[in-house]
Parts: structure tokens; sequence; C-alpha cells
């Protein structure tokens, strides 16, 4: 028995090394070239391909966006449902509702922002940095909703009973003791979802589109490392190719360090 | 299904027969050291000497038992009163058993061919089987939580101490030979051993109505003028 | 069903809902400080029922709660002992479909009064649970005030109240060195005492007790009950236990509960050594429950 699992297991891992494996044989050599990190890409098939600056900062930028968006809204309605909906009807259908959204493919959340948003030239521009942003919130709100609620649900219920007994409002119970009290484990689901937002490519591709230089607009297109991934990998030409793969290890490497912080701050709590 | 407590209850049940059964070895003394009066038995009054070991041992049974149950159980209300009123008892049954002794300790004073008085000879005769129905009744009033019976007693008792004093005034007026005299002191002493085996069952009886009404009312009796109820 | 006899206490003591008499220091010891008392206060239940949805957990409950004074209420689990303690500050509520009608007095204020607020009901009474809780988040100097904190109420000197709360509950002197130390940190008994500490430190007028002995060791439970002991001076207390014993050790008057009524109500004493009812004879001499 616990042979077959063992086997199971090394069976399991086996794609994940080889991943890292080929990110790191094809990848590694681009983070040493210069300019690399420090300069945009120029978008030419001939010549200097150039860096990744431009999608780094990007993603950067539209997660970062996503995150304002989806980490309040997320948290708030968690609040809602375990606060003040509990098992009503409407919070019941909440959660139900938020279920469906945790397996709705990426994609249709770009879909979704592109007839809405896109098509419509809403705020005078089609492809857009913050639209992108929306629909990576979109995509990251259900995932922040589901694990705030159940670290918030793992608040022990006394500690509310006390705070109300001593008199306490309810808003000053949510933001006195519950939130304060279930930090590590919000942050550490806000971190999860994060991480997941930086790599997602299909929501951004009818919402941002790309861009070769740096930008800090939001309301114009914006270089991302998803879509340069997904551009510069079947490009004939071996050099953007071996773009594409630093850049496909540069993203995995700031996912590994989000993950890692949450990770950090989880131990840190139990401790 | 058995109640909760149940070891507990049999304890109780126990101790409480065991103190009640001393009532029956009172008796036993007491019908000995009438009898060993009455014939000049001195050898018997040795027995009733020598057997007070018997109900000085089972004070002390009882008084341990009472300890362990206090001190283990912590017995409440009905239950606590029980064993409150059962140190009373033992402590009468002891009490009792020492006037047994004392009556048996006069008889080898009391003389072999003494005169005797017929009327204090009665009167003595009479105490004896009054105080020998009184401890029956205590007995039967506490173990059957009978409070008319308690009660009962009392009425009783005056039927001794009027006895004691009729025993008294008849010694004083005695005459003067001088035999006689000394033989009616000693009957005095006899007379008031008994009056006080009629005041300790009237003390069993007032714990009986405790045990029953939570309520400790002194009864009051003909020799003591009244007295107010009290309540604790 | 008997009443105490507490006619002069009450006749003494009745003020206007919530504000505090003035009176002179009460000091409860040497090593404690003088803490200006309040004028006592009583509870009073009138015909309290309470439901869980559509099960009647507490029927017709009328009970008189001295001021300044322990009482303690006991019965078989289930018999609504709980509740009525809930219902006095309105905590009853917080559950779901939970509702109660009848009448709660503290002193002349009606707590049910639709124009009351409930929060500051719960600041006039306090409570402290079975579970010690204080809050995890917070230190032990924190802890303590976190009853002010959370009712956003502004304390001239909040450093010496914690110093007076927390001596008033006998734990200054073993806690004085780590103030800033997690609440957590503290042994189940010492934690107990920080959340006493913590519900005096608003200065309640009555505390209530749901078990707060239960979960822990027979020393800090010992403790606790001098401690409680020594609050009444300060507090009309009221406290729900299932530990017979303890009811007998502390309270000064002792309501017998018997699915969700009261059966008896009278002197401890009485109630210990002769009950006048049956059902309370069989209770505390174990015969059932």
């Amino acid at each position: 028995m616990r042979g077959t699992l063992f086997a199971a297991t090394i069976v399991a891992l086996i794609p994940l090394v080889l991943v890292i494996y080929y990110l790191l044989h094809k990848g590694l050599s681009l983070w040493f070239t210069s300019g690399f990190f420090t300069t945009d890409p120029t978008g030419s098939f001939f010549g200097n391909p150039g860096g990744i600056r431009s999608a780094i900062l990007g993603s950067l930028v539209i997660v970062a966006l996503a995150t304002v968006i989806s980490i309040p809204i997320g948290i708030g309605v968690a609040l809602y449902l375990t606060e003040y909906g509990k098992q009503s009807w409407f919070a019941n259908t909440v959660r139900y509702f938020v279920d469906v959204m945790t397996g709705v493919p990426s994609i249709m959340f770009g879909l979704f922002i592109y007839i809405v948003l896109v098509t419509s030239r809403f705020g005078g521009s089609g492809y857009a940095a913050w639209k992108g942003a929306v629909a990576l919130a979109l995509l990251m709100l259900p995932i922040v909703i589901r694990s705030a609620e159940v670290v918030l649900l793992l608040v022990p219920s006394s500690l509310r009973e006390a705070a109300l007994a001593l008199g306490a409002p309810r808003w000053r119970v949510v933001f006195q003791v519950v939130l304060p009290t279930s930090l590590s484990g919000l942050l550490t689901g806000s971190l999860l979802a994060i991480a997941r937002g930086m790599g997602e490519t299909a929501p951004l591709l009818f919402t941002v589109a790309t861009a070769f230089g740096l930008t800090f607009n939001l309301n114009s297109q914006m270089n991302t490392m998803p879509f340069l991934i997904f551009t510069d990998i079947t490009s004939p030409r071996a050099a953007i190719q071996n773009i594409a793969w630093g850049t496909a290890l540069t993203l995995v490497t700031i996912v590994l360090i989000f993950n890692l912080f949450a990770r950090l701050i989880a131990s840190r709590s139990s401790a | 299904m058995q109640e909760t407590r149940h070891q507990f209850h049999e304890s109780l049940r126990a101790l409480e027969g065991q103190a009640l059964d001393g009532l029956d070895l009172v008796i036993q003394q007491l019908d000995r050291s009438l009898e060993s009066l009455s014939y000049q038995d001195v050898e018997l009054a040795g027995m009733v000497v020598a057997d007070d070991d018997r109900i000085d041992g089972r004070y002390l049974e009882v008084h341990q038992g009472i300890l362990s149950l206090l001190a283990r159980q912590a017995p409440v209300a009905g239950d606590l009163r029980i064993v409150a009123a059962l140190l009373h008892v033992i402590r009468c049954v002891e009490r009792m058993g020492d006037q047994c002794v004392n009556i048996a300790k006069l008889v080898p004073l009391s003389g072999y061919e003494t005169p005797k008085d017929k009327d204090i000879l009665d009167a003595i005769e009479r105490m004896g089987r009054l105080a020998r129905s009184q401890v029956s009744q205590a007995k039967q009033a506490f173990a059957g939580r009978n409070v008319e019976l308690a009660q009962d007693l009392v009425r009783q008792d005056t039927e001794i101490n009027r006895l004691n004093r009729e025993i008294f005034r008849r010694a004083v007026e005695i005459g003067d030979n001088l035999d006689l005299r000394e033989w009616a002191m000693f009957m005095i002493l006899v007379a008031r051993c008994l009056e006080r085996v009629g005041d300790n069952t009237v003390d069993i009886a007032e714990q009986t109505v405790f045990v029953v009404t939570g309520l400790f009312r002194e009864f009051a009796d003909a020799s003591t003028p009244p007295e107010t109820a009290r309540t604790p | 069903m008997n009443t105490p006899d507490t006619t002069s206490k009450e006749q003494a003591d009745v003020s206007a809902g919530g504000t505090p008499a003035p009176q002179s220091p009460q000091a409860t010891g040497a090593s404690k400080p003088a803490v200006t008392g309040k004028a006592g206060h009583a509870v009073n239940l009138k015909d309290l029922n309470a439901y869980y949805g559509a099960e009647h957990a507490i029927k017709d409950v009328t009970i008189d709660f001295p001021a300044n004074e322990v009482t303690a209420l006991i019965g078989p689990s289930g018999s609504g002992k709980s509740t009525v303690v809930r219902c006095i500050n309105r905590m009853h509520e917080e559950i779901p479909g939970a509702r109660a009608t009848g009448s709660v007095r503290l002193d002349e204020l009606d707590v049910y009064a639709p124009d009351v607020d409930v929060t500051a009901v719960r600041r006039l009474i306090g409570m402290v649970f079975q579970k010690p809780n204080p809050f995890p988040t917070m230190s032990i100097f924190d802890n303590v005030a976190a009853g002010l904190r959370l009712t956003g109420t502004k304390s001239k000197d909040l450093k010496d109240l914690v110093h007076r709360s927390l001596q008033s509950v006998g734990l200054w002197d073993e806690v004085k060195d780590r103030l800033g130390s997690p609440g957590i940190g503290l042994s189940g008994g010492q934690q107990q005492r920080l959340c006493i500490a913590r519900t005096v430190a608003i200065e309640p007028e009555v505390i209530l007790m749901d078990e707060p002995a239960s979960a822990l060791d027979p020393i800090s439970t010992l403790k606790i009950e001098e401690l409680i002991d020594e609050l009444k001076e300060r507090y009309t207390i009221v406290i729900v236990t299932h530990n017979m014993q303890q009811a007998a050790r502390v309270a000064n008057s002792t309501v017998f509960m018997l699915e969700g009524e009261v059966i008896e109500h009278d002197e401890t004493t009485k109630i210990f050594t002769n009950p006048s009812d049956e059902r309370t004879e069989r209770y505390v001499t174990g015969k059932f429950g």
C-alpha cells in the first residue's frame, strides 16, 4: 500500500520537476542577459528583441489594481456572509453563486469585460489596463471570498460573544475583534489570490491586449508577462522564443515569492 | 433503574440502622439492670457494667460513619438533617447506656437484707416499665419518621417525671430507720437515672421532628418551665 | 415559590437606572485599592418567557435578584438557567430565531423597552462566560482596556483603571511585569480572572456569570469563588452553576429551575438544609439530575 502511494506521488511530481527543469534550463540564461530586466521589448522581429521591463511592471500594475478592487470587496462580502447574513436564504444564494464563479473558466471573465467595456469603448478607450484589472478582479473575487469566509468562520464565536457582552456595537466587534483575529488568515488568502491573478492570461487577451513600451496609463494598452509569453513562444526566431522562457521563469518566480510570503505569514501566526 | 447516589443512600440507611439498633441494646441493658436491682443479683449487675462496652463501641462506629459520610458525600437537605440527628441520637444512646450502668452499680451498694418500702418499689418498677416503653417508642418514631409518636413521648415523659418526684417525696417522709433511709436514698438515685433515660428519649423525639420538619423545637416537659419554640 | 427576605437591602438601594449614587469608597481589603462603590442595583424578572424558534425554553419566570448579593441558578441540564441569564443582558437575541417576552428590569429601567439601546444595557450588565475568552490578538493590558475601546468610551486615566481592575481580581501582582504580553499566554484560571477584570473595567452594575469555573481546575475554582465573594460588595451577581456545592459555598440565595420553570427560590441555607419543594429536595440530594 505504502509503496503504491509513494509511486503515485513520484509520478505526480515528475511533470512538476520537468517543468522547473525546463524553465531553468531555457530561461535562466536570459536573466543574465544585459538589459533583460531594464529595457522594454522592441517589438521588432529582427535585431535586438529588447528586455521585458514593461511586461513585469505592467503585470504588477494591473494585478495591483485588481487587488485593490477585489480584496476589500471580497472581504466585505465574506464579512457580510459570516456576520450578518449567516444562514439566511439570501446569504446561501450568494454563497452558491460564489461557488459557481470559482468554477467559471477565466476566459469568460475576459469575454464579459470585452463585451461590456471594450467593444463599447467605455471610458474612451478600447483595450485598457484598468479593464484588464477589472477582469482579473472578477476572477480573484470568489477566491478571496471563499478563503476569507473560511478564516472568519474560524474565529471562535466566544470572542464575538465576549465583545458583544461588553456592550460593543456589531461594527466594532467586526473591526476590532474579528478582523484582527483573522488578519493573518485573510492575508494568506489574499496573497494566494494575487499569485493566481499574476499568472492568468485569458482575461487579459481581450481586455488589455499589449503594448511594447513602458506605460503607466491605466486607460491604455499595457504589456503583461503572460501575454508576452503567449506571443513570443510561437515566434519563429529562437532568440524571441528564449525571451518567452525567461519571462516564464520570472513569472513563476514572482508567484513563488508570493506563495512563500503567504506561508511565512501563516506559520508566524500559528507559532 | 437505580437512583443516582445509590451507594450513598445505602450507606446512610445502614448508618441509621446501626444507630437505632443501639436503642435495642439500651433496652436490653435497662431490663437487666432493673432485674439485677430487684433480685439483688450482683453478678447480673456486673454483666451490665461490662456490656456497656458494646454500647460505647456502637457509639464510636456510628460517629466514625457520620464523619466519613460528611467528608466524602457532602450530604445536604434531608440527608444532612438525618446525619445531624444521628449524631444526637447516638449520643443519647450512649448516655442511656451510662444510666443503666449507674443503676447496676447501685446494686451491691444497696445491701442484702435491706428493709424495703413497697410504695417506692412499685414506683421504681413503674418508672422502669415506662422508660423501657419510651425507648422502644423513640426507636419506632425515629425509624418511621412519625411526628405524632414523637410528640406522644413527651406526654409519657411527664409521667416518669411525676413518679420521680413522688419517690423523692416518699423518701423524705420514710421515717427514722437508718437502714431504710439509706436504702431510700439509693432508690432516689435509681429514680434519677430512669428519669434521665426518659429525658434522652425526649431528645430523640425532638430529633425526629427536626428530621421531618426541619425545625428544631425543644419539647416543654413538666420538670422545666415552658420554653418558647425556637427555629434556627 | 419562596422569595428571600431581603426587603431592607432592596428598599435602600433603588435608584434610577444606571446613575451611580454617591457613596463612600468601599475598601475590600488592605491590599485592594479603594474603588468608588455604587449604590446597589437590583434586577427583577417578571413573567419572562423565552423561545428558540418554536421551542418554549423558559416559562413565566419571575425572580428578584437583590442588590449586592450573589444569587445562584441551579438545575439539571436544559432547565433554562443559562437562557434566563442571557435574557437579562439581551444576549439571547443574538441567536437567530430567538425571542423573549416579559419584563426584565434593572432598578427602574426596563431592559426590553423599545427605545433602549441594547449596547447600553450590556455596559450596565456584564457577563463572564464558561470558557475564558480573552481576545487573542490583544495584550493583557489591552484586554482589560478592551471594554472601553470596544464601546468607544474615553477614559481619563486608562493605566490607572487597568491597574485597579487587575487588582480587584487579584491578578495585578501576577501580571504587573508583563502587561504587554498576550492575554492568551496566561493559565486557565488567570485567563478567567482576566476576563472578569475586563468586565469590571467598564464598571457595570450587575455581573452575570455563566458557569464561570466549570472549565477550571479546583484551586482556580476556589480562587474565583473567593473573588465572587469580594465582588458582591460592589456588584449584584447572578451565577449559573451546575456544581451544587459551588452554589452552596458562594450564593446568598439560590433558585432551583426545572424544565424552564422556577421551582423554588430561597436562602441558600434553607435550600440545602430544608427545601420546601419535593423536587428541590430530590435534586440537591442527588436522587436525580
